[in-house]
């Protein structure tokens, strides 16, 4: 039997000799000068960046770090040999990818293969890797037995969540089963060849480098952060070759198990490398390999159930029925009662059902759930009412937009073929928000309304409880307030940051307002958010509390030793990296841009998003550069220490119509400007928006009011 | 990262020589001096070949008197002195598993003594074919007891145990006529065979050392291990800390010192008393600390936690920290130095056992019927000592690892199936361990024992030899001094696998053990004749195929001699640091560390010089695996 160390040796040799290979092409073609940059990355060829701080920009370095790579591979059997083997093998794959994209920049375009991911579906996955959406990654190499076989795995996996990156034929065994694969839906074909594999090694320790802060070189900080961190393993099918038990090598070097059902020249490893040779267990023997739990909520409908479902969008021709609030009244609203007025598990339909009406069809919907419980407030109810959006995207084959009476809802037509009805939509509410809000809800109750008349009427009523709550939340201002939350959610992946959220703060991932901070704080009063108090005042313009200090050292265990909640040049607060936008300073107009986490193109400060936010994240203090929620945007509490949103210079157009509304109003409030959103420079004013003289002109065009501002540096 | 968080001999040594300035001080002896006084050895002692066996001598051989005058060779002499020297060692152990099997046999609801692991209780009277269904618990414990008592002395048969060994093992002793009879009779037969005008044949005599031996390890030391745990618990992972430092100063110290956790159970269980937490507060102390030095010691840190406060060449320092309010001990490796020792402290020297009678101490005996109330007097003169302490002789060096122990057979099971998969493992095997083993994760494994020995800087063999293995990915399992020599640096702490090789580190990360294991006292050395057995069948290959060596790098007493003839004789190679007194004789060295291959499968290996004995052992281990294709 061949030893497992040779195996890893020897397949090691061979991906670098490949490198070696590509490299000699490509230098011969494009010459030794012409520039490797991989697409919308901050952290280019991240797996050589990471391991060894090689930086790569043009072709001639690629040879340099081949000899770095060289280095590595050592003919010795240890374990330590094997895991430089094992990650020189990623280095040298991520090597002759990188090629590719030296001859185009996107050697995928037209293909069904995903290739290098960007560092915005990084942080895109911050989120739901933190909340356990995303409890794992599996990556899939090569053929599975049979199509059936492969299909049922990447759907149980995808079914529980669990993100799933496939190499080699396995694709094409999806694609002859007709499984829906893309970054949304959480199946993403990688790339044909066992090198596409580095894609994912990059994925991964740009999730250090971003989230965890790991700074490149560090190889100890990497291995740590991936093994702790990263729910990865690795599922190989047989006949496994050399170079990919090398791979192999550096997964387990990573801390990803990998789970192979060949036997032949195959060594097993406890926790490591494990032998399982029905396929059909695959799922349980990884999940159990990689102490990954899944938390199972019993939904009783007759849909898959996962998060991963969350992206997936009905198109018209698959739709069987609509249901849009534009064109016909709904609503979707929580209300808090006495526990005698509700009837635990009661689901009502009132009006006809998906079945009675033709396809195609646009419906109705009122969807009002009743619950109650000792420990409720009225003040949950948004909370639990936004949550709507994901609980019933997860659901296979129905899609969710909006919320309260603004919602849009599809669902296809084989999830009507598999029985599903508008009894299940309630049975999906019901079961989340138990299970989800246990400790406070003891009984729920959920109606769904789809006919005409009761949605018109319950609609006005929904809307004067809207107007209530949003008086409510208009009276919500930090001074209103006698305490802030924490909310230390992402330290799963970004130790050392704390989010400090305020009622005109929220969090910057988007996702946590200050009464979501006070609900989770009541729900669970030692998890991730926790009081603080703001009776020690330091500066009140800059948002500088004793308190905060206090806590941001607690909670950072500390890496940091105080913050500001208003001022970016003052001790910004920090970023774990998961952001929805990122504002940094324009020196030349003493302005900020921001740049939202879906614009790949060029701000005004000569960097991408991805740049943009390399400078923060991880728990880091950049002054001059903060990550935060959309909402902040509008929020009077923004940049309010250099003056508030009248410093706002450039936001992509895309944005401004996200915030349009409340910033305008903000604006006007403060500084009685009106449509100032307008006066805020975008990509299509511009003809290279990466020119700050371009973007000077534009303000004194329409008289920005940062030009009458006094300069900030 | 070199270790830089395991505490170096420098410290160590600076600690030690900070308590021998205190020595000075007060006037006392110590051993470091009486090495002194004692060098140089006796050349025919050292080699083996000075014969006092009987009045017409004493004998000693050299190129000009070939032959005693009796006629015996060189051969003969060096080969008698060695086997008797394993009988002392074997009758030792074995004494001290009979003191344990008597404990048992006296055990019941009513006194201090009980059943406190009935489960092992039961799986050994199947084992032993007795009777359990329907009985009750003491019953069975009787029956237990009883036939292992009548193991020391039964006519016919071999021992009960070696049927745990596998088979093929069973074999070799048979074929090669070294299964172990009744421990008594090994001994006896020993000390036959040396007597005045027996044996001088040397193969016949190293032979009978194997059996000797392994009447011990199969035998006596087997039974006090697992009578111990059946009376006091199997020994399972827990925390604890170790070195000098352990000592507090504002407590009652009391240094339990020995082998048989008889005497030291009793004496942890009555300090939890209240009412002798209240004296000892009344008496000015914050409480009552107990400690260990020696195998005592590992007893009782394996089964509660108890500090380790050092192993056999600390035994003095103890006392020298002016902290020590008593000394109690029971049996085995107690420097009769101690006696003198205390009287230049207020320190309380307290012997227990009729085996251990040493003058300057005072004789509190201790057995089954009068343990608890004995215990207690113990600890009341101990507490009443505290105000007798001069401040001025107090200093306890600060140096102190965490540690965890106890891993028993048992316990090394329970945490590797920690790393097992449901989906395709089963629980309660060796076979992680053998599949990381295979794959070349972890390189192989040392089984490391043994004392110290004032020839070798104190522990210095010990730390520097485990440290290389560690950093080759060899796993390390221990007992004794040896196991206190790892723990009292910090090589015990499950941080410490940071400083391993990376396959080794991943294992202890992921079964999260430390890197270096211990297993227990010395007779617990019968443990890993159990862990070789079964990493043999679980593996499917002999013992002697495995890529395990045993090594005692700073070995001093007829027990480790006594051992090293099992531990071989069970198939493991077995290093030396310090050689047994077979110098003297070609033949005899020859058996040992090399024709005795030809019997068992292994043989002792002697160096002193420790690089190159570690390089052996690293070197021995590649080439059990590349015999196996591994």
């Amino acid at each position: 039997m061949k030893k497992l160390f040779d195996r890893v040796l020897d397949g090691a040799s061979e991906m670098m000799i490949r490198a070696e290979r590509s490299i000699d092409e490509i230098e011969a073609k494009f010459g030794p000068d012409t520039p490797v940059q991989l697409p919308e990355t901050a952290y280019n060829c991240a797996v050589n960046l990471a391991y060894k701080a090689t930086r790569i920009s043009k072709v001639s370095d690629l040879r340099d770090a081949l000899e770095v790579i060289q280095d590595m591979i050592k003919r010795r059997q240890s374990t330590d040999a094997i895991f430089n083997a094992g990650i020189a093998t990623a280095m040298s794959a991520e090597l002759i990818e990188v090629c590719k994209y030296i001859e185009t920049p996107t050697p995928y375009e037209g293909t069904k293969y995903h290739g290098h991911f960007s560092d915005a579906e990084v942080r895109e996955l911050g989120v739901p890797l933190v909340t356990g959406d995303i409890p794992g990654f599996v990556v899939l190499i090569d053929e599975a037995p049979t199509d059936e076989q492969a299909a049922e795995l990447i759907k149980g996996y995808q079914s529980r969540g669990i993100f799933v990156f496939l190499i080699g034929r396995i694709i094409d065994q999806a694609e002859r089963m007709g499984i829906n694969m893309g970054f949304p839906v959480r199946v993403v074909a990688v790339g044909q060849d066992i090198w596409t594999v580095s894609h994912i090694i990059s994925f991964c320790d740009r999730a250090a480098m971003i989230f965890g802060a790991i700074e490149p070189g560090d190889w100890d900080g990497f291995q740590e952060y991936t093994f702790v961190r990263l729910r990865a393993f690795v599922n190989a099918f047989k006949p496994v070759r050399d170079m990919t038990v090398a791979c192999g090598g550096g997964a387990i070097a990573l801390g990803f198990p990998v789970i192979t059902n060949d036997t032949e020249n195959m060594w097993r490893v406890p926790k490591s490398l494990i032998i399982q040779e029905n396929v059909d267990d695959f799922i349980e023997t990884s999940l159990e390999a990689r102490d990954i739990k899944i938390k199972v909520t019993n939904i009783d409908i007759p849909l898959a159930y996962s998060s991963a479902f969350e992206g997936e969008i009905v198109r018209k021709k698959d739709m069987q029925v609509d249901f849009d609030t534009s064109k016909v009244d709904g609503f979707e609203l929580v209300r808090s009662r006495d526990l005698s007025e509700v009837e635990d598990h009661k689901i009502e339909v009132v009006g006809p059902d998906i079945d009675e009406v033709e396809v195609g069809s646009v419906m109705n919907l009122g969807v009002l759930v009743e619950v109650a419980g000792k420990g409720l407030q009225a003040d949950f109810e948004p909370v639990f009412e936004r949550k709507f959006h994901e609980f019933i995207n997860k659901a296979e084959g129905i899609m969710h937009t909006g919320q309260r009476d603004i919602i849009r809802v599809r669902i296809n037509k084989d999830a009507f073929e598999k029985g599903f009805r508008m009894k299940h939509y309630g049975e999906i509410l019901y079961a989340k928000v138990k299970s989800e809000y246990e400790k406070v809800v003891d009984k729920c109750q959920v109606t769904i309304y789809t006919d005409a008349e009761k949605c018109k009427e319950l609609r006005a009523a929904a809307n004067e409880i809207y107007d209530k709550r949003d008086e409510r939340l208009a009276n919500l201002t930090d001074e209103s307030v006698d305490k802030f939350y924490t909310c230390i959610l992402c330290q799963a992946f970004s130790p050392s940051h704390v989010c400090i959220v305020t009622p005109e703060r929220l969090g910057l991932c988007g996702a946590v307002s200050w009464l979501d901070a006070k609900a989770t704080n009541e729900l669970d009063p030692t998890g991730p958010c926790q009081i603080v108090t703001k009776e020690h005042p330091i500066n009140e313009n800059l948002g500088a509390y004793e308190d905060v200090n206090e806590a941001v050292r607690e909670y950072s265990h500390g890496a940091l030793e105080q913050v500001t909640l208003y001022s970016i040049l003052e001790d910004p607060m920090t970023s774990c990296g998961c952001f929805e936008c990122i504002c940094g300073i324009e020196p030349m107009t003493s302005g900020f841009a921001i740049v939202n986490r879906e614009h790949t193109g060029m701000t005004p400060l000569g960097m991408t998003f991805s740049e943009m936010a390399s400078m923060t994240g991880g728990g880091v203090q950049t002054p001059g550069y903060m990550g935060h929620g959309k909402h902040f945007i509008a929020s009077k509490k923004f940049l309010k220490a250099e003056g508030g949103s009248a410093r706002i210079v450039w936001m992509p157009k895309a944005l401004k119509e996200v915030v349009r509304t409340k910033l305008d109003k903000t604006a006007q409030e403060l500084y009685g400007i009106e449509n100032f959103t307008d006066m805020i420079a975008d990509e299509t004013v511009m003809n290279d928006p990466g020119d700050p003289g371009e973007l000077m002109e534009y303000l004194a065009g329409v008289g920005h009011p940062v030009l009458e501002m006094e300069p900030l540096l | 990262m070199s270790w830089e968080g395991v505490i170096p001999s420098e410290e160590v040594i600076a600690a030690t020589e900070e308590l021998l300035k205190t020595a000075e001080k007060v006037g006392a002896d110590t051993w470091q001096q009486r090495v002194r006084n004692q060098t140089p050895h006796c050349g025919f002692g050292e080699s083996g070949t000075c014969c006092r066996i009987c009045s017409m001598g004493p004998c000693r051989i050299s190129k000009k008197a070939p032959r005693g005058i009796c006629g015996c060779d060189v051969h003969g002499i060096v080969a008698r002195n060695y086997l008797r020297f394993t009988a002392g060692g074997a009758a030792t152990h074995s004494d001290h598993g009979r003191s344990i099997a008597h404990t048992l046999y006296k055990a019941s609801p009513e006194s201090d003594y009980k059943v406190k692991d009935e489960e092992k209780l039961l799986r050994i009277a199947k084992e032993w074919e007795i009777e359990t269904e329907g009985r009750d618990i003491y019953d069975v414990a009787h029956d237990v007891a009883l036939a292992g008592l009548n193991e020391y002395g039964k006519p016919f048969g071999t021992q009960r145990f070696l049927k745990r060994a596998p088979l093929l093992r069973q074999q070799i002793w048979e074929s090669q006529d070294i299964s172990p009879r009744a421990i008594d009779r090994e001994v006896s037969q020993s000390m036959h065979m040396t007597h005045m005008g027996c044996s001088s044949d040397p193969e016949a005599l190293v032979r009978q050392a194997l059996r000797a031996g392994l009447s011990d390890g199969w035998g006596g030391s087997m039974m006090g291990t697992e009578f111990s745990d059946i009376l006091f618990g199997t020994p399972r992972p827990v925390d604890t800390e170790a070195n000098i430092g352990v000592m507090e100063e504002d407590m009652v110290n009391i240094i339990v010192h020995g082998h048989d956790p008889s005497l030291s159970e009793m004496i942890v269980f009555y300090a939890n008393d209240p009412e002798m937490i209240a004296l000892a507060k009344e008496q000015g102390a914050k409480g009552i600390n107990i400690a260990g030095v020696c195998c005592t010691s590992n007893e009782v840190a394996m089964r509660h936690g108890i500090p380790m406060a050092g192993n056999f060449l600390a035994q003095e320092n103890v006392v020298l920290t002016g902290a020590c309010e008593a000394i109690v001990v029971d049996v085995q490796c107690i420097f009769p130095a101690l006696g003198p020792l205390s009287k230049c402290f207020h320190t309380k020297f307290i012997t227990t056992s009729h085996i251990a009678k040493i003058p300057d101490s005072e004789f509190i005996e201790f057995d089954e019927a009068n343990a608890g109330e004995n215990a207690k007097k113990i600890l009341r003169l101990a507490i009443m000592n505290f105000k007798n302490r001069d401040p001025e002789l107090v200093n306890i060096p600060k140096q102190k690892s965490k540690a965890t122990v106890g891993y028993s057979v048992e316990a090394i099971k329970k945490c590797l199936d920690g790393v097992t998969n449901s989906h395709v493992d089963e629980l309660g095997t060796m076979k992680p361990l053998v599949d990381a083993v295979k794959s070349g994760v972890i390189r192989g494994a040392v089984a490391m024992v043994g004392c110290n020995n004032p020839k070798i800087r104190p522990d210095s063999f010990h730390v520097d030899l485990m440290k290389r293995l560690l950093e080759n990915d060899i796993l390390v399992v221990v007992s004794g001094c040896s196991a206190q020599a790892a723990a009292k640096v910090g090589l015990m702490d499950k941080e410490a696998a940071k400083y391993c090789g990376e396959g080794l580190k991943r294992v202890c990360r992921l079964v999260d053990i430390p890197p270096v294991l211990h297993m227990g006292s010395c007779v617990d050395i019968s443990r890993m004749m159990v862990l070789a057995s079964d990493i043999a069948k679980d593996w499917g290959i002999e013992i002697s195929e495995i890529p395990l060596v045993g090594c005692a790098p700073e070995w001093m007493s007829e027990k480790a001699v006594s051992i090293g003839n099992y531990v071989v004789a069970t198939g493991i190679d077995t290093f030396l640091g310090v050689d047994p007194y077979t110098k003297g004789s070609e033949q005899v060295r020859g058996f040992l560390q090399s024709g005795i291959k030809d019997w068992v499968g292994a043989n002792f290996i002697v160096n002193n010089d420790i690089d190159m004995l570690t390089t052996m052992m690293i070197e021995h281990i590649e080439e059990k695996r590349e015999a196996l294709g591994i």
